[in-house]
């Protein structure tokens, strides 16, 4: 082997000989000055449990003592002292040498006797020009503001100490148009546009305010933008990236909070802990915020992946909720402390524990209102089925009685293809599918015994099996089992299979257990209180167009479910298991149980057969013979009730649905002890912690009071109270600056997640603190906090302005226009281009809530989910985009172009971008071709056969104006050559529709 | 740098492949850095990169990595101080090499008969033996190879590359992405999304076909005049606009987008057409034999979209992880079968690739990214006292392999232990390995930075060193 092994070699960086003099004897400061270095360059290492070298630079004490090479310290003598001189030639901190100020602030205060401080070192106490401390602006009280002022004379000082003059007002045009979008994400129609024109009075503009945060749709749009921060996305992202199709009532619970001005505090609450405030279906819709993120499905087998699987999970939410409602990046302390801002990795572990008892899954709730009619209905449906019994029980009974003269038909036995009686062995009764014992299954008093870790194995197949019934009667040992199999058909390595499979994805459930869950989908039946105590008959039946339905004692088990086609197993490759829900063994797949017989048929049994399976089958008489059997008024009497039946039932069914709601939402586990975890680590466990929070924040007690292994509820109600308390000066000013930010396109913050050392400095400090307190001190209502800030002469400034020659261009001075000299014109959010369009088209379906539409084809492929865009038509496609179902990797090219942000992390505002991409997508996208084609339909309509009128209505409806001569001329121009629809699909690409001012 | 999303700076504007118009992140930042007199960046070496991305995890004590004493421990045991983080966590006993191992070219580089045209270009390859991932799990383990991150929501290399130098080329995407013919892998979009990055920088996904890019053309016929007509229209009545409100950033990008949209429509079908190749070029490909066409065709394409300026191509091998059969590297069941029908499907195109781009001059400032998951473990996955035929994932030592600009080449750096189960020296995280592909392109992986949510984001998070070994 002639490997040319690599030189290791060692790159040397160059240091600097040549270190700034100091000047002066300057007396240094060790807490503002010295601790902050240590505190943020050297403690990383120096510092904890296990300090590097054995030097812990934390406490007086331990810098004293040195480490295992010596003396760091030497009192007045930098150059004896081997801190000074690791540092000096920039040996540390490794790879990222101190600049030079830090270098002689070392060095002098060494030379000045080296002279300890606070200890331990109090890293946190100030801010520097590498981190923010307790001192930090936005960690401070509110600040009282002046009486009197309002957000103009905030913004106009700003702009006169630049030296800038603010913008005209915009014409009434202009201004309705931007509310329009701004409070509903729609245009406004010509007759409201004609009618603001008229009369651009104050009392109009106020009026048209009040209607429109009146209207439904503006918690729509308010709505996505508050989904957008919390990462609501319908699927689980990572591998399988499952659907997630109950998660909908979490958005319309967001959605119709805006819309009732739910007070902001009481908001953040219910989204924190309503379950056990309110409870209900809007306790668990509300409380979805927990789980609106991705969780990974696939955590691998060993100990270690589940447990940082876990802590993934958790720093995933702290990072949501830190940055939504309190601006800090906590997310950033799981490791270390926080490299820019006062919050300690120990205070990282705290919220960790008051967060612990995070769950993803889905709850039943009940709504008391549908559990009414539901009642109702059952009652009605009670009456009419005992009449419907009281005949066919006439009959059963005449029939059976025949029988055992011997005078009818007796129904025989439905034939299996395979059957165990596990009497005294594992044969096959009825083919030769003998099976074997596997790790100590056994037989006892004619039942199989299975434990956890023993199970059965048959012969190979000797048949293609598609459709199919399984088939057993089982009592299980326990009821807390997650996932063992009773009876599975699986090809033999394992990889494919169809089972009868207890408690994996729902405790206390059965289920249609399947490789990667492709044929498997909640029964959503009852909670199984039995089977632990007496054996229960279970059969699962596959039918050939994929519908599956399982029966407990012979009667359906909840409902029928279909997600993928009918699975084949091939002869000769396809085995059958007992007490695994497939190979290999091992895992959550082996059963605690005994089971006393089953079976296999090659065919779906019908219900009646299955009845007959699992009870006496001599009492069991078909529905046909006892129709036979009536005499014929009494046969018209049961169809007709039979008829009544089949209504009530579907009525039943969906109201059951409503009645029993079933929500993708936070289902909390037990709290965890929480101990933190040195770098992060699993294996390194530090010190216990209780629930708490940040304590740099001032006016809120950090410690929860709580101890180490407080009840779960305790914990979140206790971080409830502090993020929302009236004094944590954060709560307010984190929701203040976002809606400021949605009005604006930039936050008076402009990093809405982050008032921390990294994100952006208050552009008007002062008007963030006025908003601030004026919103605390108004209950804390979003929709007040709009009229204030939308009758303001700032937001109705224009937004293209003619700089006269020889005057000063704005633009020269503040590009960004974070002085606010002008309403920077915003090119459309991709939702509300989409809405846009449909309400121009006049074929927008304005239904709110409930499932999801789903422009997205849903392709299961063993396990995992890819969803794909399809071209759609139908109004049930025509709804707002804020019920578009959004899977996670689902995107849609429209929106997707228009930088719509995939929800895999917290999105506080969205990249602005213009690409020839995009042009492509709103130019050739079957969507935007599909609606001009409805929008020239709407317009041909109105005026037909005048062409001139044609393209006064479609410029009135697109941009909210008639069209210029000009303008009209080119439009008629197209429209002559190439119909209405080129003018459509035109206007729905000029600018002016596009980009509002 | 520092990037505000909120001021209208130009490079928000204009930006994939906007020469002459649009500055790029790389540029600004240099223009930055010169007034902040950070210093310069490195010589540029490569130009554009195509990424050959495994999915499923290739077994390298089976491929790259030559363990003559795994020979020797066939069905011994392996001793072992902890519980392994593997993913099913069933330890059979050691298993050596399915294929022959041969010194290759001038170098001797050792490389085994399962990639047979590869190997034979051992002397272009610069092998990393000592790659290392922090996960054992498909869709982490992938996120990490190719965003840093094992989590969604990060950029690939793809796009922090994009945003940081854009695209060679007016009328194509910096960034274009070529599917395995059996699927997309299990992360779809997420996988090269631009996530954080202005969406400019996503990988923009080319199909077979008449249209090979989403939305590239009208969903239905409109007829040639109708389109052409309208979008004058367009531009006329944006013109008119941008009279009454004077200069605006926003609108004349627009206008602009417009432009290179049309651009567009006829520099896609033309690079996508591979009539004009020679029966020679297809062949050598693999376009005409069944079980090379696919990742034939798209060697072939990848070549012609960094002909014509696009900054990085990434082709999968692989396509959904579970199944039965396999549709990707994933060989738990027998590292044999699977790993001869995978090789079989992409070593002859990939050579050829490589070949033609050396024959062409190209190699010498582009970038060929081999990679993995992560490796495949020494023993069997099987009962412990049994050499079954597969093996399970390996995230503590594993090869990948980078071809041409800027590389030394016939050199293997980094080794594993003596029978490959853990990267002894020089051990390669990923941030590494992105840290040193950005170097060749002559970026600082610690100054490449976007502000998202707190911090200025990396592709190397706050780790990353370059891997010196592997340079020219």
């Amino acid at each position: 082997m002639r490997t040319r092994l690599p030189h290791f070699a060692v790159c040397l960086l160059t240091s600097s000989l040549f270190l700034p003099q100091t000047t002066s004897a300057e007396d240094i400061d060790f807490d503002s000055q010295v601790a902050p270095i240590l505190a943020s360059r050297c403690l990383e290492c120096h510092g904890g449990a296990e300090p590097k070298g054995g030097l812990s630079l934390t406490t007086a004490e331990a810098a004293a003592k040195g480490g295992e090479s010596g003396a760091a310290i030497v009192q007045n003598k930098p150059a004896e002292s081997l801190l000074w001189g690791r540092v000096d030639a920039d040996e540390m901190p490794p790879k990222h040498p101190l600049d030079a100020k830090e270098k002689r602030v070392l060095k002098q205060w060494i030379s000045q006797g080296g002279k300890w401080g606070t200890s331990p070192l109090d890293p946190f106490a100030y801010t520097t020009d590498s981190r923010a401390g307790r001192d930090w602006w936005s960690l401070q009280p509110l600040k009282p503001v002046a009486d009197g002022v309002s957000i103009d004379h905030f913004v106009l000082k700003r702009l006169s100490d630049a030296g800038l003059q603010p913008a005209h007002k915009a014409d009434p045009r202009t201004l309705i148009r931007r509310l329009y979008f701004d409070l509903t994400g729609l245009p406004p129609s010509p007759e409201e546009v004609q009618s603001f024109e008229n009369d651009p009075s104050p009392e109009a503009w106020n009026k048209l305010i009040e209607k429109l945060l009146a209207s439904h749709r503006y918690g729509e749009r308010w709505g996505r933008h508050w989904l957008d921060v919390v990462r609501f996305g319908e699927s689980d992202g990572f591998e399988r990236n499952n659907p997630r199709r109950n998660s909908w009532p979490y958005r319309d619970w967001v959605i119709n909070a805006f819309n009732n001005d739910l007070p902001y505090d009481q908001f953040v609450r219910m989204q924190l802990i309503g379950d056990k405030l309110v409870g209900g279906v809007e306790g668990a819709a509300a409380t979805g915020f927990w789980v609106a993120g991705v969780h990974n499905t696939v955590v691998g087998g060993s100990r270690r992946m589940k447990l940082l699987a876990r802590q993934d999970e958790l720093e995933e939410v702290l990072a949501t909720v830190g940055q939504t409602f309190v601006g800090l990046t906590v997310n950033c302390a799981r490791c270390h402390d926080h490299k820019f801002d006062p919050i300690s990795q120990k205070e990282f572990y705290r919220l960790s524990s008051a967060i612990s008892g995070l769950g993803y899954g889905e709850r039943e709730e009940q709504s008391a209102e549908a559990a009414e009619q539901l009642k109702d209905t059952e009652a009605k449906l009670s009456v009419v089925t005992e009449q419907l019994n009281a005949i066919d029980s006439v009959a059963r009974k005449a029939i059976i009685e025949a029988r055992e003269k011997g005078d009818a038909r007796e129904p025989e036995l439905p034939k299996a293809f395979a059957r165990w009686e596990f009497d005294s062995d594992l044969r096959d009764s009825i083919g030769n599918l003998h099976g074997q014992f596997m790790s100590g299954a056994k037989l006892e008093n004619g039942a199989l015994i299975v434990d956890g870790k023993s199970w059965v194995q048959t012969a190979p197949l000797a048949k293609n099996i598609g459709e199919k019934t399984l088939e057993a009667w089982v009592q299980l040992d326990n009821l807390t089992q997650r996932g063992g199999g009773v009876i599975s058909i699986e090809k033999r390595d394992g990889v494919i299979f169809d089972a009868i499979v207890f408690g994996e994805r729902e405790a206390g459930q059965w289920m249609a257990g399947s490789n990667g869950f492709v044929r498997t989908d909640s029964f959503e039946a009852p909670q199984e209180t039995e089977a632990n105590s007496r054996p229960v008959h279970m059969a699962i039946v596959y039918q050939k167009d994929g519908t599956i339905t399982a029966y407990r004692n012979g009667v359906p088990y909840g409902r029928s479910i279909r997600k993928a086609g009918l699975q084949t197993f091939n002869a000769g490759d396809t085995e059958i298991v007992f007490g695994l829900r497939h190979k290999p063994p091992g895992g959550n797949r082996q059963l605690s149980a005994k089971i006393l017989s089953a079976a296999l048929y090659d065919r779906a049994l019908s219900p009646g057969e299955i009845a007959a399976t699992a009870g006496n089958p001599s009492a069991w008489v078909p529905e046909e013979q006892i129709v036979e059997w009536l005499p014929e008024a009494k046969r018209k009497e049961r169809s007709r009730l039979k008829t009544q039946v089949t209504a009530l039932n579907q009525k039943r069914e969906s109201q059951a649905r409503l009645a029993r709601q079933r929500i993708y939402t936070l289902t909390p586990g037990g709290g965890a002890v929480t101990n933190v975890l040195l770098r992060g680590d699993p294996d390194k466990v530090g010190d216990q912690v209780t629930p708490g929070a940040v304590g740099a924040v001032s006016g809120v007690d950090a410690d929860f009071g709580l101890a180490a292994n407080a009840p779960e509820a305790d914990r979140r109600r206790q971080l409830a109270d502090w993020i929302t308390s009236h004094n944590n000066p954060l709560f307010a000013r984190v929701i203040v600056n976002r809606i400021w930010h949605y009005h604006f396109g930039t936050g008076i913050v402009d990093t809405p997640n982050d008032l921390g050392f990294n994100g952006g400095r208050p552009s008007h400090p002062e008007l963030l603190e006025f908003l601030a307190a004026w919103f605390r001190n108004n209950g804390y209502s979003i929709k007040k906090l709009h009229r204030l800030i939308l009758t303001s002469a700032t937001w109705q400034q224009a937004g293209y302005i003619h700089v006269a020659p020889g005057q000063k261009d704005p633009a020269s001075v503040d590009a960004a226009n974070r002085l606010l000299w002008r309403m920077t014109p915003r090119r459309l959010e991709a939702e509300s281009i989409r809405d846009a369009m449909l309400a121009i088209s006049g074929t927008i379906n304005l239904q709110m809530g409930g499932p999801s539409f789903e422009d997205v084809k849903v392709t299961a492929n063993n396990g995992t989910n890819y969803y794909t865009a399809m071209a759609v038509d139908g109004p049930q496609f025509n709804r707002r985009t804020v019920y578009r179902f959004n899977p996670r990797g689902g995107r849609s090219s429209l929106l997707d172009t228009f930088d719509c942000p995939d929800p895999a992390a917290t999105a506080p505002r969205r990249a602005v971008t213009t690409t020839p991409l995009q042009a492509l997508s709103l130019l050739n996208n079957s969507f935007v071709l599909k609606t001009a084609d409805e929008f020239a339909a709407r317009v041909a309509k109105s005026s037909p056969q005048n062409v001139a009128a044609q393209v006064k209505t479609a410029w009135q409806l697109a941009v909210g104006r008639l069209p210029t001569d000009e303008e009209s001329q080119l439009s008629q121009k197209l429209v002559m050559a190439h119909g209405l629809p080129a003018l459509c699909r035109g206007l729905f690409n000029i600018n002016e529709f596009v980009v509002i001012e | 740098m520092f990037e505000s999303q909120s001021s209208l700076s130009r490079r928000n504007l204009f930006n994939w492949g906007i020469n002459g118009l649009g500055a790029t992140a790389l540029a600004s930042m240099l223009q930055q850095s010169a007034s902040a007199d950070i210093g310069p960046h490195f010589e540029a070496k490569a130009k554009r990169a195509i990424h050959i991305c495994l999915i499923g995890g290739m077994s390298h004590v089976d491929s790259f990595d030559y363990k003559p004493e795994l020979e020797k421990m066939h069905g011994k045991s392996l001793a072992m101080d902890q519980k392994p983080d593997i993913f099913f966590g069933k330890v059979g006993l050691l298993r050596k090499h399915d294929w022959e191992f041969k010194p290759r070219g001038d170098s001797g580089l050792m490389i085994s008969e399962m990639f047979p045209n590869i190997a034979e270009l051992g002397d272009d390859l610069t092998i990393i033996r000592s790659m290392v991932s922090e996960s054992a799990n498909h869709t982490p383990a992938l996120f990490m190879a190719n965003s840093g991150f094992e989590f969604n929501g990060f950029p690939s290399m793809g796009s922090w590359i994009s945003y940081g130098l854009g695209s060679e080329s007016e009328s194509l995407p910096a960034y274009v992405v070529l599917n395995d013919e059996r699927g997309a892998p299990n992360t779809g979009a997420s996988t090269w999304s631009s996530a954080f990055l202005p969406s400019s920088s996503q990988g923009v996904v080319f199909k077979g076909g008449e249209r090979p890019v989403r939305d590239l053309f009208p969903a239905r016929e409109l007829g040639a005049d109708t389109d052409r007509d309208t979008r004058s229209f367009v531009n006329a009545i944006n013109q008119k606009h941008s009279e009454r409100t004077g200069t605006d950033p926003v609108l004349a990008a627009r206008i602009r987008s417009y432009e290179l949209a049309a651009k567009m429509q006829s520099s896609v079908p033309e690079v996508a057409d591979i009539s004009g190749e020679t029966q020679e070029t297809r062949n050598r490909y693999g376009l005409n034999e069944k079980n090379t066409s696919d990742m034939g065709r798209r060697c072939l394409l990848g070549r012609r979209l960094l002909e014509r300026g696009v900054r990085f191509v990434q082709l999968f091998s692989g396509g959904p992880i579970a199944g039965s059969p396999r549709a990707s590297w994933d060989a738990h069941e027998s590292v044999k079968d699977n790993h001869t029908l995978e090789a079989g499907r992409i070593d002859k195109p990939v050579a050829a690739l490589l070949s033609d781009l050396k024959q062409r001059g190209m190699l010498k400032d582009t970038l060929v990214i081999f990679t993995t998951e992560f490796g495949r473990t020494p023993f069997a996955q099987s009962a412990a006292n049994q050499v079954g035929p597969g093996r399970d994932h390996n995230r503590y030592g594993f090869s990948c392999w980078m071809a041409g600009a800027g590389l030394k080449p016939g050199t293997a750096v980094g080794t594993t232990d003596e029978v490959g189960w853990k990267a002894v020296e020089r051990p390669t995280p990923w941030h590494d390995f992105h840290a040193t592909v950005l170097h060749l392109f002559g970026i600082d992986h610690e100054q490449l930075t976007y502000y998202h949510n707190g911090i200025q984001r990396r592709l190397t998070n706050v780790h990353g060193e370059v891997v010196k070994e592997v340079l020219a």
